[in-house]
């Protein structure tokens, strides 16, 4: 196994004073002491000190239950998901790092909120992504800003706030997944999905 | 493969295993600077022994084997050199010098007994310096259990050199998407043996034990929204623990157990937050407009180490356990995130930002010196092992993003390989 050689190896290096075992082999010379004549000897007497432990099996692990689906959980509706399709709201993207709207995105969402002027009883929910850099935790924490600032911008500019709802993905929902800039920018949006007409 | 490892620094850090609460007990390696030394440990066959079941026996001599090789702390003698050991039945301590000329500074000697489904072992640690029983302990159980006696030992003999039991019967909880959605899953120590808990085909971020081995908090969105949640993973039971607006991410306990400290907020804005385990609640203890994530409870429970983006980029900062005393820990160029603290809560791992790469840093609190496991590809989510001999990390090297351990020696194991597995937990057993 060449792991175990490179760490024999490594140890000899850094210890060689401390590793008698890493020089090379010789054969043993046995100490010149008088050897008893050979006689059936019983086990020496086990000292009592370590006591004795009865070992027990580990637990084993059960799957978790699986509650019952929440309410904000499962597909839209095929007519919700066909108006998602036709592309009426437009993303806002955003630079590495940062939550707060460039002007492509504050146009972006100027116009979303022309439409949804347009369609009052239409209610929407925004999505916080982010790119895959950085770690999960903290991107979860930078999407939900970005889906917050983006609904911000848009209640600024007279939609109301109880049309909108905000959730953050982080980085667990690409929406394209090489690992470059290209990608990256794409997935560091706050997507607006149609939620209700 | 690059090795551009661990700094001799870290290799310090890592390996530092004094431990003031095992000051009482004889602790045979007292590893506190970079020349780290395994002692070398000869394991010999038992005698044969009528009525001992020769599977049991079989499973036990190559578990305790394979434990002893697989840490810093020991090593084996080399086979070779055992083998030119000739036992004396007629004189133990002639037997014993011979292990000694061949390069042993320790033999552990195990009498396997008992009959049909019972095995007994009783084991002696001998110094062969001294020439003293260093410790000695009878072990029985079924002989199905043979693995696990092994592996009890082996943390035992681990104990008798460092203060600390060994990782043997250690788990470690991560997330994997291996069976098509992001799911917890719990494994051995070395990657053996993993199990999916969840199956809600949702995705479910960050699990992190309770230090006793009995809960494991968790980010779900199985709801909709992410919540956190609780499992008791040998009985399958689920229960929110919170589902405040915001991410509600990131859950760590309380060393005791009894509180999780977490990541959420509204219009966000993610605080930090903390529930008790057994619910209520939730007490706000941070507050401001930046990014405060991450929560990390030192071991003695006083402090809480966070990420902030309070000075402009993300960064480790420090706070009493009630939110105040806030302090700023790190300074790195742009990025530091995921604080973990040693079990002896002298140093604290973190991922930062490297000439583009993700790696892991390792702060020294006493020295304020930091290290850099630096390795290939994107190395991130470090985590301890309970006996804080071993760091577990996740890294992209191999194309897909993976649990590696390092150990003060310094080469980097892959643990897992099927699919994407990451935010590694690791807890001393379960219970």
């Amino acid at each position: 196994m060449p792991m175990t050689r490179v760490l024999v190896v490594s140890v000899c290096a850094a210890a060689l004073f401390f590793a008698p075992g890493c020089s090379r082999p010789k054969p043993v010379v046995a100490p010149e002491v008088p050897v008893a004549p050979q006689e059936e000897t019983a086990p020496e007497p086990i000292p009592a000190t370590g006591g004795t432990a009865q070992v027990e099996p580990e637990p084993t692990i059960a799957p978790a239950q699986v509650p019952e689906a929440g309410i904000e959980g499962g597909e839209l509706p095929t007519d919700l998901a066909e108006l998602n399709k036709a592309g009426f709201l437009k993303n806002a993207f955003f630079d590495t790092n940062k939550a707060d709207l460039r002007d492509d995105a504050r146009d972006a969402l100027a116009a979303n909120a022309a439409w949804l002027k347009t369609h009052p009883t239409v209610r929407i929910s925004i999505e916080g992504h982010c790119d895959e850099r950085n770690t999960g935790e903290f991107n979860l924490a930078l999407g939900w800003r970005r889906a917050n600032s983006t609904k911000a911008y848009l209640v600024s500019l007279g939609i109301g706030a109880e049309r909108i709802s905000t959730i953050s993905y982080g980085e667990e929902k690409p929406f394209s997944t090489c690992h470059e800039e290209r990608c990256w920018s794409e997935n560091r949006r706050a997507h607006v999905v149609i939620v209700g007409r | 493969m690059t090795r551009r490892l661990l700094s001799a620094a870290a290799l310090a850090a890592i390996a530092a295993l004094s431990s003031p609460t095992a000051a009482q007990e004889e602790v045979y390696l007292q590893v506190t600077s970079p020349g780290l030394k395994r002692v070398v440990i000869a394991v010999p066959d038992p005698p044969a022994r009528i009525g001992v079941d020769p599977r049991g026996a079989g499973d036990f001599l190559s578990a305790l084997r394979a434990d002893l090789q697989s840490t810093a702390v020991v090593g084996l003698l080399e086979e070779e050199r055992a083998k030119l050991v000739e036992v004396d039945p007629a004189s133990p301590v002639l037997t014993r010098q011979r292990w000694r000329a061949v390069g042993a500074q320790f033999l552990l000697e195990t009498g396997l007994t008992g009959a049909g489904a019972q095995l007994v072992a009783d084991t002696r640690v001998w110094d062969l310096a001294s020439g003293e029983v260093a410790y000695s302990r009878r072990l029985q159980g079924p002989a199905t259990l043979a693995a696990t006696m092994a592996h009890t030992l082996a943390n035992e003999v681990v104990r008798l050199f460092t203060g600390r039991p060994g990782p043997f019967l250690s788990r470690i909880a991560f997330i994997s998407d291996r069976s098509g959605a992001k799911e917890v899953w719990v494994m051995r120590w070395d990657g053996s043996e993993a199990q999916q808990i969840t199956s809600h085909r949702s995705i479910a971020l960050s699990p992190t034990w309770s230090s006793g081995g009995q809960w494991l908090a968790f980010t779900s969105f199985l709801r909709g929204a992410p919540q956190l949640f609780l499992l008791r993973p040998t009985e399958g039971y689920l229960k929110p623990i919170s589902a405040l607006p915001g991410v509600n991410s990131s859950p760590a306990f309380s060393p005791d157990g009894r509180l999780v400290a977490f990541a959420s907020g509204p219009d966000g804005n993610t605080d930090i937050f903390v529930v008790a385990r057994d619910g209520g609640t939730p007490t706000r203890l941070t507050a401001g407009r930046s990014i405060e994530t991450q929560p990390a409870w030192s071991p003695s429970g006083r402090q809480i180490a966070f990420t902030s983006t309070a000075s402009g980029n993300p960064q480790i900062w420090l706070m009493d356990a009630e939110g105040s005393n806030l302090r700023r820990l790190t300074f790195q160029a742009q990025f530091a995130d995921e604080a973990a603290w040693s079990p002896d809560g002298v140093r604290v791992a973190f991922t930062t930002l490297i000439e583009r790469k993700f790696q892991i840093g390792i702060l020294d609190l006493r020295s304020g010196e930091q290290s850099v496991v630096a390795g290939p590809g994107n190395n991130e989510s470090p985590c301890w092992s309970p006996d804080g001999t071993m760091l577990a990390f996740v890294s992209d090297r191999s194309g897909t993003k993976q649990i590696f351990l390092t150990d003060p020696v310094g080469v980097p194991r892959q643990i897992t390989a099927a699919g994407n597995n990451a935010q590694p937990s690791w807890v001393t057993q379960l219970q």
